[in-house]
């Protein structure tokens, strides 16, 4: 195979039995890789209804076939599972340089089954596989046990490992890979972490066979001309980062605060990306094979929190700033880092802060529940809960799974501001309509990546579509949900969008598998894959009435700021999503669909 | 007189993150605008050529895309303009 390496790694922890097998040819070129690959081997293999912490759910690590290849930000891999925080199909995606290590070993993927009697890590160099012991690094923050495994495998090896919070089953634990690179939503750290399984370390000195060298070579250089010629991945994303978006996003009038009580922070410019690039950051950091550069090493140079770490990206910058209504921004970094060290999402964590705030606010909870006093804009609050979260500490173990499970504890499920028990990020819905039909029908909860509609609604890429309006909505976030799906699958990052579509990417595909995709190909594997994680999801128990926003987001109008007075208008689009998709009333894909995909 | 934010690589052209105008229309302003901050800003925001394809242009939050009137939009003493070099993240 091209592109495809053409291999599986499977290791039962259980058993100790470690195997390979054939990448099915029909599988890949259907379902491409990764998050689609994933799904599908993930769906034929494990019973939806799954205890996702048990045993007999299992984790896969999965490549696309232009991960490690010279394609454009082609560092990227999912983990794919079933999310404990959700019960749904949870795919979650992380660039750095693991991925493109797995391929170099000679895999494709990993299923990983079982749980493993003691902590255990597993040792990848080439065809050699091993599972090591990790007692000795149970317990440990994610840097220190990346460096510990480095020292005693390869220096050049690469790891993807959980913190503490994985370790205790946090219900949004991550995986770190990198150190600062993290497949972080769903949960998928926990699920790492019931199966004992404190690391993964891979090795390759292999690499990618692309089908044919001259045509790719071409297809990558026109996409990276178009990349290195964007204003945005030339110039916005390269200069600020991911938290350019803070300003805009407020401005606009959709930028979350206090809980979604309101979409304006009065303060938002003390947490931008401007601010942060001036006083914060040290450099760029980029992933394998990326011109866009968009992370961040950032430093706290003095006072309690000073470190060095990185990021914190536009969705964690959000999560503990305007959404906690906190204003600083050391406070809002070192719990960021907090969480990259402990292995937990920051958008899941500083939204169930945040909700947690508006509960003590309310009178719901007390200091006595909480252990200090919980208002909103408390910056010390942010770092202190972070870690109690990671180690289920006090107040910390009721936040550790989630705001859903939280607020509904308390009598107050209308506080948690979820999508299938998954926080949604910092898009007001209210004021950004596409973005409210995105996250209501996201197959993974609450989520922003699933289908980028601020793109159009907010920044007008590739063109300006009205962020009130709804009546065209629907048909593009089916093609937004479609190519990124496709996208993901290809093993590259989703921020390429923002210069290049279908048919660039079609083209590199093409070239490297030597399989003839078309742009319309590629969008249709997009649109069987969206299918087959709705099965999935269906079959593991989930429903038209799981489509939907949280209450204050069709009930309450935005007080303040220039969206005021607008609520979401999801129930004017959601059927007319489901026919543009192909589904029944009731949200279900037709026969005839399933047909037309290959699903049947 | 009408609040102007400028944001991102915006601010390097303007030397300031915000400024009070003397306009009646939308259009008025970015031709004041332009005649003081020189080339850079004609060509990157408003010129005469019109609005650089690489500019977002919102009047109290609303982008100039969408405003009935566009570059004729009236303006009053509280309206706040904001401007954007294209920009995007995640």
């Amino acid at each position: 195979m091209y592109g495809w390496i053409g291999k599986v790694l499977r290791v039962n922890l259980t058993s100790g039995k470690i195997s390979t097998e054939p990448l099915n040819e029909k599988l890949a070129k259907d379902f491409i890789g990764a998050r689609g690959l994933g799904a599908k081997i993930f769906s034929n293999e494990v019973d939806p209804n799954v205890d996702p912490l048990s045993a007999e759910n299992k984790l896969l690590f999965v490549t696309g076939p232009l991960t490690g290849t010279l394609a454009t930000s082609a560092g990227r891999y999912n983990v794919v599972t079933k999310g404990p925080l959700t019960g749904t199909i949870a795919a979650s995606n992380s660039g750095g340089y693991f991925g493109p290590e797995l391929k170099y070993a000679g895999y494709d993927l990993i299923i990983v089954e079982g749980r493993a009697e003691k902590p255990a890590y597993l040792w990848i160099y080439n065809d050699k596989v091993e599972i090591r012991c990790a007692e000795h690094l149970w317990g440990k923050l994610t840097g220190e046990t990346t460096d510990l495994l480095l020292q005693e495998t390869d220096p050049e090896a690469k790891v993807a490992c959980i913190g503490p919070g994985g370790e205790n089953m946090v219900l949004f634990a991550g995986i770190v890979n990198d150190k600062h690179r993290a497949a972080g939503r769903t949960g998928v750290g926990a699920v790492m972490g019931s199966k004992n399984l404190k690391a993964v370390v891979v090795r390759g000195t292999g690499g990618v066979k692309v089908a044919n060298k001259e045509a790719f070579r071409e297809a990558v250089l026109d996409a990276r001309a178009k990349l290195m010629a964007h204003p945005v991945t030339s110039g916005g994303l390269p200069t600020y980062g991911t938290n350019v978006l803070i300003n805009i996003l407020n401005q606009i009038g959709s930028l979350p605060t206090n809980n979604f009580r309101t979409a304006y922070f009065e303060e938002a410019d003390k947490i931008s990306g401007e601010t942060m690039a001036e006083t914060k950051y040290l450099r760029k950091k980029a992933c394998f094979a990326c011109t866009i550069s968009c992370g961040r090493v950032s430093a706290v140079k003095s006072g309690p929190w000073a470190h060095v770490g990185e990021g914190p990206e536009y969705e964690a910058t959000w999560s503990y700033g305007s959404q906690c209504g906190v204003d600083d921004v050391d406070a809002i970094i070192k719990a960021n880092n907090l969480c990259d060290q402990l292995g937990i999402d920051p958008i899941t964590m500083g939204s169930t802060i945040a909700c947690a705030m508006e509960l003590f606010e309310e009178g719901v909870i007390d200091q006595e529940t909480t252990g200090l006093p919980l208002n909103f804009g408390n910056a010390e609050a942010l770092v202190k809960l972070t870690e109690d979260t990671g180690y289920q500490r006090g107040f910390g173990a009721e936040l550790a799974a989630g705001s859903y499970r939280l607020a509904n504890k308390y009598g107050h499920p209308e506080l948690s501001m979820t999508v299938k028990k998954q926080e949604i990020p910092a898009y007001d819905p209210r004021g950004v309509q596409g973005m409210g039909l995105e996250y209501a029908t996201s197959n993974r909860g609450g989520c922003h990546v699933r289908g980028y509609l601020t793109s159009p609604e907010v920044l007008g890429i590739p063109e300006k579509l009205d962020p009130d309006s709804t009546e065209e909505k629907p048909a593009w976030l089916k093609t937004f949900q479609d190519l990124t799906a496709a996208l993901d699958s290809a093993g590259i990052c989703l921020f390429t969008t923002f210069a290049i579509g279908g048919p660039e990417i079609a083209d590199m595909l093409s070239a490297a598998t030597g399989i003839d995709y078309s742009a319309e190909d590629f969008l249709h594997c997009g649109d069987r894959i969206w299918n087959l994680e709705r099965l999935f999801n269906l079959a593991a128990g989930l429903t038209a009435a799981d489509d939907n926003l949280p209450p204050r987001m069709l009930e309450e109008p935005i007080p303040t700021g220039p969206n005021k007075g607008k609520v979401s208008k999801l129930p004017e689009m959601l059927p007319v999503y489901y026919q543009v998709r192909g589904w029944s009333s009731d949200g279900i894909p037709t026969d005839e669909k399933l047909t037309e995909l290959g699903l049947a | 007189m009408v609040t102007v934010r400028f944001f991102a690589g915006i601010r390097e052209i303007t030397g300031q993150k915000e400024t009070t105008v003397a306009a009646s229309t939308l259009k008025d302003l970015l031709t004041n605008l332009a005649a003081k901050h020189g080339l850079r800003f004609q060509h990157e925001v408003y010129g005469p050529e019109g609005v650089s394809d690489e500019a977002i242009i919102l009047v109290n939050g609303r982008h100039l895309e969408h405003l009935p009137e566009g570059l004729e939009t009236e303006l009053v003493p509280d309206d706040t303009v904001a401007i954007f070099p294209l920009v995007g993240g995640g």
